[in-house]
């Protein structure tokens, strides 16, 4: 079998098109070709390489010089095609070159999948195991950093910061670190935790407050972020986060590394969800293991979503949805009926308490 | 002879290249790139060279990105290590508490690699692509290049980045010249002087209609990179001729960015063919070389070192 067609040849010495009559045997497997002043040519099927290159075949021969053949009769080109596939000789890659529109529109819907799955299941997993091999003096050195820079210009009320830290000091909070609570004369309502074990509170916070038992469980939730190294798991989360968008997109454009961003902090967003439970959860614990009425808890939320509140409490805007929180609570509260009776340590938190809040 | 000189040639070049072609060599890229868990990203990259490259022609003739996966593989490694040996000195400055002395010698690190990277990824870029199989070529001397670029950089520093006008487009003309097409030389004929009062105009007028002239001021750019390039051949030439408008530049941003946001990213590829197309469609080039006579001259060069540390580096190639 042998198929025969007009070539253009470059020999690559010189940029001369030589046109050709071009005989491939098939049975041979072998290129045949003779140029106008009568060099003879023998390529085996081999050692070309064929490309489509601007919707015409190109043979390609040797690598020093490089040799080619230039090809634009389509039929010839689709034989050869064929004959490429029946051969055996198309390598993986034209395969799955060849697969289709439809096959590639498959394989992005796959890419997408498995960035997804990377993106919102195992990033974050990784990163939040990642922590534990972040030694715990990075936490106390970063909190102790910001506390310091954001404390310098802060009203430190220091009589109510004695009280509130006796307060917590007849507080079983299963801390491991050692805490120190301060309290900011702002009125500002929230407060926050630091991953060094600082916790800060703000007097608008605690001057909305009606009872003791409101207090114990806002510091039963900020410690559990301390407990749990929340900051740090969210910093590796938001990090990890942002650099695999980034080495995703690392290849797109302005544009997409901007939505790339904003995709991202809203997964964060959701991830500071998951820690506001699990400090709520422990917050609540804490309460019921220091035989405080966990009503404190939910009463607190109900309080602070009430219009008495002058200021918008900052504390529910950085915080999940407050109604939500109040009815998980007030579950946890009938699925664990809890009985508490006054003694001597309750007494010490209410008369601290009312120091602190006058 | 006299008359061949005179004669005056014809020249075409386009860009072929069809979206949808492109995005099967963009998503079977980022597939095996995933699924080799990036290894195979110097493969990825030979491919889509080989495809931009292969789709652009000249006189009907395409162009040849003869780069592998495998060359590009081995500098990247390379470029790996130097990265690596770079980022490690940082650290142990860090760990040893001196953190200011550690930055100040990784960016050094990277300010001495830059114009040996420049220079690397020039040589092989130029070397790996060819034309009828007539190689490319870059002729640039490292020692004189990576000199140059130090006292351009020392000038930029010392009178507060006004020199950087002139730095680029020193460095523009000097590696530009260098190309080799056979034996046909590049030639760049930039002034610092002109680009500076051009981006000072540009600057000014883009603040002043709130962005609107910014497409105006890229065609000014890209007109004043493409009309100082001409191609020589002893007394023969070919000048280039840019015919790219703002509004041009203008409609083309504002598509791409609309199949961008629209296709979620997907439409990447097309919009990197549109570009291509739209910037070879506004190439002129006129002159007398006749191309059918242009002969081999340059070498071989296999070495992906630069290039790939460049790839690093984040540096858009020029050409």
């Amino acid at each position: 079998m042998i198929e025969k067609t007009i070539g253009i040849f470059f020999d690559g010495i010189s940029a001369i098109p030589q046109e050709i009559e071009l005989i491939f045997d098939k049975e041979k497997s072998v290129f045949l070709f003779e140029t106008i002043n009568g060099n003879q040519y023998c390529w085996k099927f081999e050692a070309v390489t064929c490309d489509i290159k601007s919707n015409q075949m190109y043979l390609q021969h040797g690598s020093d010089p490089i040799q080619n053949i230039k090809i634009s009769d389509i039929d010839f080109v689709n034989n050869m095609n064929h004959f490429r596939k029946k051969k055996g000789s198309l390598n993986w890659y034209q395969k799955l070159m060849d697969m289709g529109i439809k096959a590639h529109i498959l394989f992005t819907v796959f890419i997408f999948a498995i960035i997804g799955v990377g993106y919102f299941y195992a990033i974050p997993w990784v990163a939040e195991k990642a922590v534990v091999i972040i030694p715990e003096d990075y936490d106390s050195n970063l909190g102790t950093a910001f506390f310091e820079q954001n404390m310098l210009f802060r009203d430190i009320d220091t009589d109510k910061t004695k009280t509130l830290n006796l307060f917590a000091e007849e507080l079983n909070l299963k801390n491991t670190k050692k805490l120190k609570f301060t309290v900011v004369d702002s009125p500002i309502v929230n407060a926050f935790a630091l991953p060094d074990g600082n916790i800060i509170v703000f007097s608008g916070i605690l001057k909305s407050m009606k009872s003791y038992d409101e207090l114990v469980g806002l510091i039963g939730h900020e410690v559990a972020h301390v407990n749990h190294r929340h900051s740090m798991k969210m910093l590796c989360r938001n990090l990890s986060g942002y650099l695999f968008v980034s080495a995703i997109l690392g290849d797109a454009n302005g544009v997409m590394a901007t939505i790339g961003d904003n995709v991202n902090s809203l997964q964060s967003l959701s991830f500071s969800r998951k820690f506001e439970h699990e400090a709520d959860m422990e917050g609540f614990e804490i309460l019921s293991l220091n035989k405080v009425n966990p009503k404190g808890m939910s009463n607190l939320f109900e309080r602070l979503q009430s219009e008495d509140v002058i200021s918008i409490p900052e504390f529910l805007s950085s915080h999940p949805v407050t109604s939500e929180r109040i009815t998980y609570i007030n579950g946890l509260i009938k699925m664990k009926p809890f009985y508490f009776k006054e003694n001597s340590k309750l007494k010490r938190l209410k008369r601290l308490f009312l120091e602190i809040k006058n | 002879m006299e008359e061949t000189l005179q004669a005056s040639t014809n020249y075409k070049l386009e860009f072929n290249g069809k979206g949808n072609d492109f995005f099967s060599v963009i998503i079977v890229n980022w597939l095996l790139t995933i699924l080799t868990l990036g290894i195979y990203y110097p493969w990825a990259k030979a491919r889509k060279l080989q495809f931009l490259y292969g789709e652009t022609s000249l006189n009907g003739d395409s162009f040849s990105f003869h780069g592998t996966g495998k060359e590009m593989f081995k500098g990247f490694v390379k470029a790996l290590l130097i990265i690596t040996v770079l980022y490690s000195v940082f650290f142990l400055f860090i760990y040893l508490k001196t953190p200011f002395l550690g930055i100040a010698i990784l960016y050094l690190g990277i300010l001495a690699i830059l114009p040996f990277a420049i220079h690397g990824s020039y040589r092989y870029r130029m070397s790996r692509t060819s034309w009828r199989g007539i190689r490319f070529g870059y002729r640039g001397d490292r020692n004189e290049f990576t000199l140059s670029f130090f006292k351009w950089l020392f000038f930029t520093i010392i009178s507060f980045g006004i020199y950087g006008s002139w730095m680029s487009i020193n460095m523009r003309n000097y590696l530009l010249g260098n190309i080799r097409f056979g034996d046909v030389e590049f030639n760049s004929e930039g002034d610092g002087g002109d680009y500076f009062l051009l981006n000072l105009k540009g600057y000014f007028l883009t603040v002043f209609t709130l962005g609107i002239y910014g497409f105006w001021w890229q065609k000014e750019l890209f007109e004043y990179y493409i009309n100082n390039l001409s191609l020589n051949k002893g007394k023969e030439e070919i000048a280039l001729n840019s015919t790219v408008t703002g509004g041009g530049f203008f409609k083309l941003a504002i598509v791409n960015i609309l199949i961008i946001i629209g296709t979620l990213g997907i439409g990447y590829a097309w919009v990197v063919t549109r570009t291509m197309k739209y910037i070879f469609d506004n190439i002129e080039l006129e002159g007398n070389i006749d191309l059918n006579l242009l002969t081999q001259t340059e070498e071989n060069y296999k070495d992906a070192t630069g290039e790939d540390i460049s790839d690093f580096l984040d540096m858009d190639f020029v050409m």
